[in-house]
């Protein structure tokens, strides 16, 4: 029995293992910076969670409250970072690639987007 | 076997963590340098992990790379005004 | 030219001076004496599963004491140059809107990661961490609070009393340790319990939840100060 479980999760590893490779030749290839962030980020989280699985999997008893508390953490922090940093980049003005047709950001946003924040002292 | 994947491991690190430390030298964005010391305490926790002492690592994770890049990024901001 | 020749020499300078000691360099097998002394009697005295704590807090407590005393001495600084001059603490500053993925997501993070801080300062005795990873652990809850949330002020007079009384307590915990055990810092104060459990180890956890209490909100209001004197262009 369990040695399934730790062919299972051997499975889970590899896969994971080469969508992280996948991300980073993903961020090798592509032509600009929020491409890059886009497969960095998808792929990467996807990876990660296997591997999280496959762990779990290989030795469940001890580990599992622990990992599932990681993944829950993964999935909230991981796209949330990228977006927060893929925002950034935007309004500080970091380049599209010359193919780039929509850019829906700029019509949301118009003059009004700063915000005056009082300080208390 | 198992101690030379450890000295290979703690190899590249510290050749990692050279690296960002050039970059924090010779780049002449003050963004760049700061991220890259940002990079040089990561990979730092990460060796102190390997050489069994969590306790280090997670005050370098933490206070290396998280705060102390975050008051360099006020101050430079706060410089350029 | 000149100068860079000169930075080559020195560096192979250097590395011929640092070779033979890498070369004679030989990892010991054995604890030194000290060291075999905790290693054979640090959980026995202190109760704390942890050796690293019990060393730390109990037989250097005193430099931990020195360690604190430095980081509070640093923060007093800072906090007293960057509120000197008036015409740097401005009376608003004007920021980009943050976006709603960022705020929504961050009332589930923040309460996550200062218990995360509480975890590991309290659970100090039994794992690694303790009171100043909290505490840096809980500034950067913090740090992501001020991030996600323009409006969030600290309160500087609550700051101010929790750091105080957690400094107070540390001190008083170490000089109830000179009258009811065996000296300053002596964690013996309270039952040793059994090893292993969360309610053991005599006074650490209590020390390190009031250490990390105090080392969370001496980072946080640094963090506060650098905040309010910021304008982003």
């Amino acid at each position: 029995m369990g040695n399934i479980l730790d062919i299972l999760g051997g499975i889970f590893l590899v896969v994971g293992s080469l969508s992280l490779l996948i991300a980073s030749i993903g961020i090798y290839r592509m032509p600009d910076f929020y491409n890059r962030i886009q497969v960095g980020t998808k792929a990467s989280t996807f990876g990660l969670l296997l591997i999280v699985v496959g762990v779990a999997l290989i030795s469940p008893i001890t580990w599992i409250g622990k990992l599932i508390a990681l993944m829950l953490f993964v999935l909230f922090t991981n796209p949330i970072s990228s977006h927060v940093i893929a925002r950034a980049a935007y309004f500080t003005k970091v380049p599209f690639t010359k193919e780039t047709k929509v850019d829906k950001l700029h019509d949301v946003i118009s003059e009004g987007h700063m915000k005056k924040v009082k300080n208390n002292g | 076997m198992d101690n030379f994947i450890l000295t290979a491991l703690a190899s590249v690190l510290g050749i990692a963590s050279i690296i960002g430390a050039y970059v924090a030298i010779h780049n002449s964005k003050l963004t760049v340098a700061i991220i890259a010391t940002g990079i040089v305490s990561l990979v730092a926790s990460v060796l102190f992990l390997l050489l069994a002492a969590p306790d280090v690592a997670m005050t370098e994770a933490s206070i290396g790379s998280a705060l102390t890049t975050a008051i360099f990024f006020f101050t430079l901001n706060k410089i350029r005004q | 030219m000149g100068k860079k020749t000169l930075i080559v020499l020195l560096m192979v300078a250097m590395a011929a001076v640092l070779y033979p000691l890498y070369e004679s360099y030989q990892g010991s097998e054995q604890l030194t004496e000290l060291g075999q002394y905790y290693a054979d009697n640090g959980v026995q005295d202190t109760g704390a599963a942890n050796l690293v704590t019990s060393v730390v807090v109990t037989y250097r407590g005193l430099d931990t004491l020195g360690e604190v005393t430095i980081l509070f001495l640093a923060a007093s600084v800072i906090s007293f140059f960057l509120s000197f001059k008036k015409e740097d603490r401005k009376e608003s500053r004007e920021i980009r809107n943050i976006t709603e993925i960022l705020t929504t997501a961050s009332q589930v993070l923040i309460p996550m990661i200062y218990m995360l801080g509480v975890y590991i300062f309290v659970n100090g005795h039994l794992t690694p961490g303790g009171g100043f990873q909290g505490g840096a652990v809980i500034a950067s809850g913090t740090l992501l609070m001020f991030l996600s949330n323009p409006d969030f002020k600290l309160s500087h007079k609550v700051i101010h009393y929790v750091e105080s009384t957690s400094g107070v307590v540390f001190v008083l915990i170490g000089v109830l340790g000179i009258f009811m055990a065996g000296g300053f810092l002596d964690n013996r104060i309270l039952g040793l319990g059994e090893v292993n459990t969360l309610f053991s180890a005599g006074a650490i956890p209590v020390i390190y939840t009031f250490l990390g209490l105090k080392v969370g909100t001496e980072l946080s209001n640094v963090l506060g100060i650098f905040v309010e004197s910021q304008n982003e262009q």
